[in-house]
Protein backbone atom coordinates (compact mmCIF):
# COMPACT_ATOMS: atom_id res chain seq x y z
CA UNK A 1 0.00 0.00 0.00
CA UNK A 2 2.75 2.37 1.11
CA UNK A 3 4.70 1.28 -1.97
CA UNK A 4 1.69 2.19 -4.17
CA UNK A 5 1.32 5.63 -2.59
CA UNK A 6 5.00 6.29 -3.05
CA UNK A 7 4.74 5.36 -6.76
CA UNK A 8 1.69 7.59 -7.19
CA UNK A 9 3.43 10.53 -5.50
CA UNK A 10 6.50 9.97 -7.61
CA UNK A 11 4.39 9.95 -10.77
CA UNK A 12 2.69 13.20 -9.77
CA UNK A 13 6.01 14.86 -9.02
CA UNK A 14 7.36 13.67 -12.32
CA UNK A 15 4.32 15.03 -14.17
CA UNK A 16 4.55 18.37 -12.38
CA UNK A 17 8.26 18.65 -13.14
CA UNK A 18 7.67 17.82 -16.80
CA UNK A 19 4.96 20.50 -16.99
CA UNK A 20 7.26 23.11 -15.44
CA UNK A 21 10.07 22.19 -17.77
CA UNK A 22 7.74 22.31 -20.80
CA UNK A 23 6.55 25.76 -19.71
CA UNK A 24 10.14 26.89 -19.29
CA UNK A 25 11.04 25.61 -22.74
CA UNK A 26 8.00 27.32 -24.27
CA UNK A 27 9.02 30.57 -22.58
CA UNK A 28 12.58 30.13 -23.78
CA UNK A 29 11.28 29.50 -27.31
CA UNK A 30 9.14 32.65 -27.22
CA UNK A 31 12.02 34.77 -25.99
CA UNK A 32 14.36 33.34 -28.60
CA UNK A 33 11.78 33.97 -31.34
CA UNK A 34 11.36 37.57 -30.21
CA UNK A 35 15.11 38.17 -30.05
CA UNK A 36 15.76 36.63 -33.46
CA UNK A 37 12.75 38.39 -35.00
CA UNK A 38 13.87 41.76 -33.64
CA UNK A 39 17.43 41.13 -34.86
CA UNK A 40 16.15 40.22 -38.34
CA UNK A 41 13.96 43.34 -38.56
CA UNK A 42 16.74 45.61 -37.25
CA UNK A 43 19.31 44.07 -39.60
CA UNK A 44 16.95 44.45 -42.57
CA UNK A 45 16.25 48.11 -41.77
CA UNK A 46 19.98 48.86 -41.51
CA UNK A 47 20.77 47.11 -44.82
CA UNK A 48 17.87 48.75 -46.72
CA UNK A 49 18.82 52.18 -45.32
CA UNK A 50 22.42 51.61 -46.45
CA UNK A 51 21.21 50.59 -49.95
CA UNK A 52 19.05 53.71 -50.22
CA UNK A 53 21.89 55.99 -49.06
CA UNK A 54 24.30 54.49 -51.59
CA UNK A 55 21.66 54.74 -54.32
CA UNK A 56 20.90 58.38 -53.53
CA UNK A 57 24.55 59.39 -53.25
CA UNK A 58 25.15 57.76 -56.64
CA UNK A 59 22.34 59.69 -58.26
CA UNK A 60 22.84 63.02 -56.51
CA UNK A 61 26.42 63.70 -57.22
CA UNK A 62 29.86 62.38 -56.98
CA UNK A 63 30.70 64.75 -59.78
CA UNK A 64 31.91 68.30 -59.81
CA UNK A 65 35.52 67.21 -59.42
CA UNK A 66 37.96 68.88 -61.84
CA UNK A 67 40.62 66.24 -61.21
CA UNK A 68 38.27 63.30 -61.80
CA UNK A 69 36.29 63.75 -65.02
CA UNK A 70 34.42 60.52 -65.65
CA UNK A 71 32.82 58.83 -68.66
CA UNK A 72 34.82 60.69 -71.34
CA UNK A 73 35.26 57.43 -73.26
CA UNK A 74 31.56 56.64 -73.01
CA UNK A 75 30.41 60.08 -74.16
CA UNK A 76 32.97 60.52 -76.95
CA UNK A 77 32.21 57.00 -78.19
CA UNK A 78 28.49 57.76 -78.17
CA UNK A 79 29.02 60.82 -80.40
CA UNK A 80 31.78 59.42 -82.57
CA UNK A 81 31.24 59.94 -86.29
CA UNK A 82 28.20 62.22 -85.94
CA UNK A 83 28.56 65.69 -87.46
CA UNK A 84 28.28 68.72 -85.18
CA UNK A 85 27.66 72.35 -86.00
CA UNK A 86 27.77 74.64 -82.99
CA UNK A 87 25.41 73.04 -80.50
CA UNK A 88 23.56 71.06 -83.17
CA UNK A 89 24.26 67.36 -83.49
CA UNK A 90 23.42 65.19 -86.47
CA UNK A 91 22.87 65.14 -90.20
CA UNK A 92 22.26 68.69 -91.54
CA UNK A 93 19.83 67.13 -94.02
CA UNK A 94 17.66 65.55 -91.29
CA UNK A 95 14.01 66.59 -91.59
CA UNK A 96 13.37 67.20 -87.90
CA UNK A 97 15.16 68.93 -85.03
CA UNK A 98 14.76 68.09 -81.35
CA UNK A 99 15.56 71.24 -79.38
CA UNK A 100 16.50 71.02 -75.72
CA UNK A 101 16.25 74.17 -73.64
CA UNK A 102 18.55 73.23 -70.79
CA UNK A 103 20.68 74.51 -67.96
CA UNK A 104 23.92 72.59 -67.49
CA UNK A 105 23.58 72.85 -63.70
CA UNK A 106 20.11 71.29 -63.74
CA UNK A 107 19.95 67.77 -62.21
CA UNK A 108 16.81 66.80 -64.15
CA UNK A 109 18.62 67.72 -67.39
CA UNK A 110 21.35 65.31 -66.25
CA UNK A 111 18.70 62.59 -65.85
CA UNK A 112 17.52 63.20 -69.42
CA UNK A 113 21.09 63.31 -70.64
CA UNK A 114 21.68 59.85 -69.20
CA UNK A 115 18.30 58.20 -69.78
CA UNK A 116 16.86 59.71 -72.97
CA UNK A 117 19.52 61.52 -75.01
CA UNK A 118 21.67 58.37 -75.63
CA UNK A 119 18.57 56.66 -77.07
CA UNK A 120 17.84 59.63 -79.31
CA UNK A 121 21.45 59.70 -80.47
CA UNK A 122 21.67 55.97 -81.20
CA UNK A 123 18.19 56.02 -82.81
CA UNK A 124 16.79 58.97 -84.79
CA UNK A 125 20.04 60.99 -84.89
CA UNK A 126 22.25 58.17 -86.18
CA UNK A 127 19.48 57.13 -88.58
CA UNK A 128 19.49 60.66 -90.05
CA UNK A 129 15.86 61.29 -89.06
CA UNK A 130 16.52 64.06 -86.54
CA UNK A 131 19.09 66.52 -85.29
CA UNK A 132 19.59 67.46 -81.66
CA UNK A 133 20.05 71.09 -80.75
CA UNK A 134 20.96 72.43 -77.31
CA UNK A 135 19.89 75.94 -76.37
CA UNK A 136 20.87 77.48 -73.04
CA UNK A 137 17.98 78.38 -70.78
CA UNK A 138 19.76 79.93 -67.81
CA UNK A 139 17.63 79.64 -64.71
CA UNK A 140 19.74 78.23 -61.88
CA UNK A 141 22.58 80.63 -61.14
CA UNK A 142 25.71 82.50 -62.27
CA UNK A 143 27.63 79.27 -62.82
CA UNK A 144 24.98 78.24 -65.35
CA UNK A 145 26.12 81.24 -67.40
CA UNK A 146 29.80 80.19 -67.25
CA UNK A 147 28.94 76.57 -68.07
CA UNK A 148 26.62 77.51 -70.94
CA UNK A 149 29.24 79.86 -72.41
CA UNK A 150 31.84 77.10 -72.18
CA UNK A 151 29.52 74.75 -74.10
CA UNK A 152 28.97 77.30 -76.90
CA UNK A 153 32.73 77.90 -77.12
CA UNK A 154 33.31 74.12 -77.34
CA UNK A 155 30.71 74.05 -80.10
CA UNK A 156 32.83 76.47 -82.10
CA UNK A 157 35.48 73.74 -82.22
CA UNK A 158 33.00 70.99 -83.13
CA UNK A 159 32.91 69.51 -79.62
CA UNK A 160 29.76 71.16 -78.24
CA UNK A 161 27.76 67.98 -77.60
CA UNK A 162 30.82 66.20 -76.18
CA UNK A 163 31.13 69.08 -73.71
CA UNK A 164 27.41 69.12 -72.84
CA UNK A 165 27.11 65.37 -72.30
CA UNK A 166 30.37 65.16 -70.37
CA UNK A 167 29.37 68.13 -68.20
CA UNK A 168 26.09 66.42 -67.30
CA UNK A 169 27.87 63.13 -66.50
CA UNK A 170 30.17 64.99 -64.12
CA UNK A 171 27.67 67.51 -62.80
CA UNK A 172 28.05 68.58 -59.16
CA UNK A 173 25.58 70.10 -56.72
CA UNK A 174 23.91 73.15 -58.23
CA UNK A 175 25.34 76.54 -57.25
CA UNK A 176 27.94 74.88 -55.02
CA UNK A 177 30.80 76.60 -56.85
CA UNK A 178 32.11 73.48 -58.55
CA UNK A 179 31.72 74.83 -62.10
CA UNK A 180 34.82 77.03 -61.85
CA UNK A 181 37.49 77.61 -64.50
CA UNK A 182 39.46 74.51 -63.49
CA UNK A 183 36.39 72.26 -63.77
CA UNK A 184 35.25 73.76 -67.08
CA UNK A 185 38.76 73.42 -68.51
CA UNK A 186 38.97 69.78 -67.41
CA UNK A 187 35.61 69.00 -69.05
CA UNK A 188 36.66 70.81 -72.23
CA UNK A 189 39.94 68.88 -72.37
CA UNK A 190 38.20 65.54 -71.83
CA UNK A 191 35.55 66.48 -74.42
CA UNK A 192 38.28 66.89 -77.03
CA UNK A 193 38.44 70.68 -77.34
CA UNK A 194 41.82 71.07 -79.03
CA UNK A 195 42.62 74.77 -78.66
CA UNK A 196 41.98 75.64 -75.01
CA UNK A 197 43.33 79.20 -75.41
CA UNK A 198 40.87 79.90 -78.22
CA UNK A 199 38.08 78.22 -76.26
CA UNK A 200 38.89 80.41 -73.22
CA UNK A 201 38.75 83.50 -75.36
CA UNK A 202 35.48 82.48 -77.03
CA UNK A 203 33.64 81.61 -73.83
CA UNK A 204 34.35 85.08 -72.41
CA UNK A 205 33.19 86.96 -75.49
CA UNK A 206 30.14 89.24 -75.33
CA UNK A 207 28.69 87.49 -78.39
CA UNK A 208 28.38 84.23 -76.44
CA UNK A 209 26.61 86.01 -73.58
CA UNK A 210 24.21 87.63 -76.02
CA UNK A 211 23.47 84.26 -77.62
CA UNK A 212 22.53 82.77 -74.22
CA UNK A 213 20.31 85.71 -73.44
CA UNK A 214 18.58 85.24 -76.80
CA UNK A 215 17.95 81.48 -76.28
CA UNK A 216 16.74 82.02 -72.71
CA UNK A 217 14.23 84.58 -73.99
CA UNK A 218 13.11 82.10 -76.67
CA UNK A 219 12.37 79.50 -73.98
CA UNK A 220 10.23 82.00 -72.09
CA UNK A 221 8.52 82.87 -75.36
CA UNK A 222 7.57 79.23 -75.87
CA UNK A 223 6.00 79.27 -72.40
CA UNK A 224 8.59 76.95 -70.85
CA UNK A 225 9.05 77.56 -67.13
CA UNK A 226 11.61 74.90 -66.27
CA UNK A 227 14.50 72.84 -67.59
CA UNK A 228 14.82 70.74 -69.52
CA UNK A 229 12.07 71.70 -71.94
CA UNK A 230 11.93 70.10 -75.35
CA UNK A 231 10.28 70.85 -78.64
CA UNK A 232 10.44 69.03 -81.95
CA UNK A 233 10.35 70.90 -85.28
CA UNK A 234 9.84 69.53 -88.76
CA UNK A 235 8.24 70.21 -92.13
CA UNK A 236 4.82 69.40 -90.66
CA UNK A 237 4.97 71.75 -87.72
CA UNK A 238 6.27 72.08 -84.20
CA UNK A 239 5.41 69.89 -81.21
CA UNK A 240 6.08 71.31 -77.75
CA UNK A 241 6.93 68.40 -75.46
CA UNK A 242 8.02 70.37 -72.40
CA UNK A 243 9.39 67.88 -69.90
CA UNK A 244 7.75 64.64 -71.06
CA UNK A 245 9.22 62.05 -68.66
CA UNK A 246 12.31 59.89 -68.91
CA UNK A 247 11.18 57.95 -71.94
CA UNK A 248 12.23 58.19 -75.56
CA UNK A 249 8.72 57.27 -76.79
CA UNK A 250 7.20 60.82 -76.83
CA UNK A 251 10.22 62.11 -78.76
CA UNK A 252 9.96 59.36 -81.37
CA UNK A 253 6.22 59.97 -81.72
CA UNK A 254 6.76 63.73 -82.19
CA UNK A 255 9.55 63.12 -84.74
CA UNK A 256 7.17 60.90 -86.74
CA UNK A 257 4.37 63.46 -86.53
CA UNK A 258 6.29 66.52 -87.70
CA UNK A 259 8.81 64.79 -89.97
CA UNK B 1 -1.87 23.28 -42.32
CA UNK B 2 1.32 23.59 -44.36
CA UNK B 3 4.39 21.93 -42.91
CA UNK B 4 7.73 23.70 -42.72
CA UNK B 5 9.02 21.41 -45.44
CA UNK B 6 6.25 22.57 -47.81
CA UNK B 7 7.02 26.23 -47.05
CA UNK B 8 10.73 25.65 -47.64
CA UNK B 9 9.98 23.97 -50.97
CA UNK B 10 7.78 26.87 -52.10
CA UNK B 11 10.43 29.38 -50.97
CA UNK B 12 13.09 27.48 -52.88
CA UNK B 13 10.97 27.45 -56.04
CA UNK B 14 10.25 31.20 -55.78
CA UNK B 15 13.94 31.94 -55.15
CA UNK B 16 14.87 29.95 -58.28
CA UNK B 17 12.26 31.94 -60.27
CA UNK B 18 13.76 35.16 -58.83
CA UNK B 19 17.25 34.10 -59.89
CA UNK B 20 15.87 33.56 -63.40
CA UNK B 21 14.23 37.00 -63.58
CA UNK B 22 17.25 38.85 -62.13
CA UNK B 23 19.67 36.91 -64.36
CA UNK B 24 17.63 37.82 -67.45
CA UNK B 25 17.69 41.53 -66.49
CA UNK B 26 21.45 41.39 -65.75
CA UNK B 27 22.24 39.64 -69.07
CA UNK B 28 20.02 42.03 -71.06
CA UNK B 29 21.68 45.07 -69.45
CA UNK B 30 25.24 43.73 -69.63
CA UNK B 31 25.93 45.08 -73.14
CA UNK B 32 24.35 48.46 -72.46
CA UNK B 33 20.94 47.14 -73.57
CA UNK B 34 17.71 46.60 -71.70
CA UNK B 35 15.29 43.74 -71.04
CA UNK B 36 12.43 43.44 -73.54
CA UNK B 37 9.20 44.85 -72.12
CA UNK B 38 6.59 42.27 -73.22
CA UNK B 39 3.81 44.83 -72.81
CA UNK B 40 5.73 47.41 -74.88
CA UNK B 41 6.05 51.08 -73.95
CA UNK B 42 9.81 51.24 -73.46
CA UNK B 43 9.59 51.31 -69.65
CA UNK B 44 12.25 48.64 -69.27
CA UNK B 45 14.69 50.62 -71.43
CA UNK B 46 14.08 53.79 -69.45
CA UNK B 47 14.61 52.03 -66.14
CA UNK B 48 17.71 50.21 -67.42
CA UNK B 49 19.23 53.49 -68.65
CA UNK B 50 18.45 55.26 -65.39
CA UNK B 51 21.22 56.16 -62.96
CA UNK B 52 19.35 54.09 -60.38
CA UNK B 53 20.03 50.83 -62.23
CA UNK B 54 23.42 50.73 -60.48
CA UNK B 55 24.12 50.67 -56.76
CA UNK B 56 27.64 51.80 -55.90
CA UNK B 57 28.78 50.79 -59.38
CA UNK B 58 27.15 47.33 -59.21
CA UNK B 59 24.15 46.52 -61.39
CA UNK B 60 21.04 46.21 -59.21
CA UNK B 61 20.08 42.98 -61.02
CA UNK B 62 23.37 41.38 -59.90
CA UNK B 63 22.56 42.35 -56.31
CA UNK B 64 19.14 40.76 -56.88
CA UNK B 65 20.74 37.50 -58.03
CA UNK B 66 22.89 37.45 -54.88
CA UNK B 67 19.79 38.05 -52.74
CA UNK B 68 17.76 35.26 -54.38
CA UNK B 69 20.70 32.83 -54.12
CA UNK B 70 20.99 33.62 -50.39
CA UNK B 71 17.20 33.09 -50.00
CA UNK B 72 17.51 29.74 -51.81
CA UNK B 73 20.26 28.82 -49.34
CA UNK B 74 18.03 29.81 -46.41
CA UNK B 75 15.23 27.63 -47.83
CA UNK B 76 17.55 24.62 -48.07
CA UNK B 77 19.12 24.91 -44.61
CA UNK B 78 17.22 23.89 -41.45
CA UNK B 79 17.13 25.57 -38.05
CA UNK B 80 16.43 28.96 -36.53
CA UNK B 81 19.47 30.64 -38.11
CA UNK B 82 18.10 29.81 -41.58
CA UNK B 83 14.54 30.74 -40.56
CA UNK B 84 15.45 34.20 -39.30
CA UNK B 85 18.28 34.71 -41.80
CA UNK B 86 15.72 34.05 -44.54
CA UNK B 87 13.29 36.45 -42.89
CA UNK B 88 15.94 39.18 -42.75
CA UNK B 89 16.97 38.63 -46.38
CA UNK B 90 13.34 38.70 -47.54
CA UNK B 91 12.71 41.88 -45.52
CA UNK B 92 15.74 43.53 -47.15
CA UNK B 93 14.43 42.37 -50.53
CA UNK B 94 10.93 43.71 -49.92
CA UNK B 95 12.24 47.03 -48.55
CA UNK B 96 14.59 47.55 -51.47
CA UNK B 97 11.91 46.47 -53.99
CA UNK B 98 9.54 49.02 -52.45
CA UNK B 99 12.19 51.74 -52.79
CA UNK B 100 12.87 50.80 -56.43
CA UNK B 101 9.15 50.74 -57.22
CA UNK B 102 8.83 54.21 -55.67
CA UNK B 103 11.67 55.42 -57.92
CA UNK B 104 10.01 53.89 -60.99
CA UNK B 105 6.67 55.54 -60.23
CA UNK B 106 7.75 58.96 -59.02
CA UNK B 107 11.34 59.64 -60.14
CA UNK B 108 12.11 57.67 -63.31
CA UNK B 109 8.49 57.88 -64.43
CA UNK B 110 8.55 54.46 -66.10
CA UNK B 111 7.65 50.92 -65.08
CA UNK B 112 9.69 47.86 -65.95
CA UNK B 113 7.53 44.73 -65.80
CA UNK B 114 10.54 42.53 -64.98
CA UNK B 115 11.21 44.68 -61.90
CA UNK B 116 7.54 44.34 -60.96
CA UNK B 117 7.79 40.55 -61.38
CA UNK B 118 10.81 40.52 -59.08
CA UNK B 119 9.01 42.69 -56.52
CA UNK B 120 6.03 40.28 -56.52
CA UNK B 121 8.32 37.26 -56.06
CA UNK B 122 10.15 39.00 -53.24
CA UNK B 123 6.87 39.89 -51.49
CA UNK B 124 5.73 36.25 -51.69
CA UNK B 125 9.12 35.13 -50.36
CA UNK B 126 8.76 37.56 -47.47
CA UNK B 127 5.32 36.16 -46.60
CA UNK B 128 6.60 32.57 -46.68
CA UNK B 129 9.71 33.36 -44.65
CA UNK B 130 7.67 35.28 -42.07
CA UNK B 131 5.31 32.28 -41.65
CA UNK B 132 8.26 29.92 -41.44
CA UNK B 133 10.09 32.02 -38.86
CA UNK B 134 7.20 32.75 -36.53
CA UNK B 135 5.31 29.46 -36.81
CA UNK B 136 8.25 27.08 -36.77
CA UNK B 137 10.89 28.95 -34.73
CA UNK B 138 12.37 26.79 -31.98
CA UNK B 139 10.74 23.70 -33.53
CA UNK B 140 13.65 21.65 -32.23
CA UNK B 141 12.88 22.81 -28.66
CA UNK B 142 9.17 22.11 -29.08
CA UNK B 143 9.77 18.61 -30.39
CA UNK B 144 11.43 17.85 -27.05
CA UNK B 145 8.14 18.79 -25.36
CA UNK B 146 6.22 16.49 -27.64
CA UNK B 147 8.38 13.42 -27.63
CA UNK B 148 11.38 14.04 -25.43
CA UNK B 149 11.88 12.21 -22.17
CA UNK B 150 14.38 12.64 -19.44
CA UNK B 151 16.71 9.71 -19.23
CA UNK B 152 16.83 9.97 -15.41
CA UNK B 153 13.09 9.25 -15.20
CA UNK B 154 13.05 6.18 -17.39
CA UNK B 155 11.91 3.21 -15.43
CA UNK B 156 14.32 0.34 -16.15
CA UNK B 157 11.50 -2.13 -15.56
Amino acid sequence: MAEGQREERKAKLRESRQREEAAARASERRQRMLKLGAAAVFGAIVVVAAFILISQSGSDSGGGNASDIRDAGLVNGQLNGISQDGLTLGDPEAKTTVIEFGDLQCPICKEYSEAVIPKLISGPVRQGKARLEFRNYLIIGPQSVDAGAAAIAAGEQGRGWNFIELFYRNQGVENSGYADDAFLESVAGAAGVRDIAEWNSARRSPAVRREMKRTSSQAVGFGFDGTPSFLVRGPHGTRKLGTPGLSVAPFEAAISQVG
Amino acid sequence: MATERTIRRFSGALAVAGIGVAAYIAIAESGGGAPACLAGGGGCETVAQSVYSDLGGINVALIGIAGYVALLGAAIVRGDAARFGGLMLALVGVGFSAYLTFLELFVIDAICQWCVASAVLMTALFALNAIRAFRFAGEELRSEDDGGVEPALIDPA
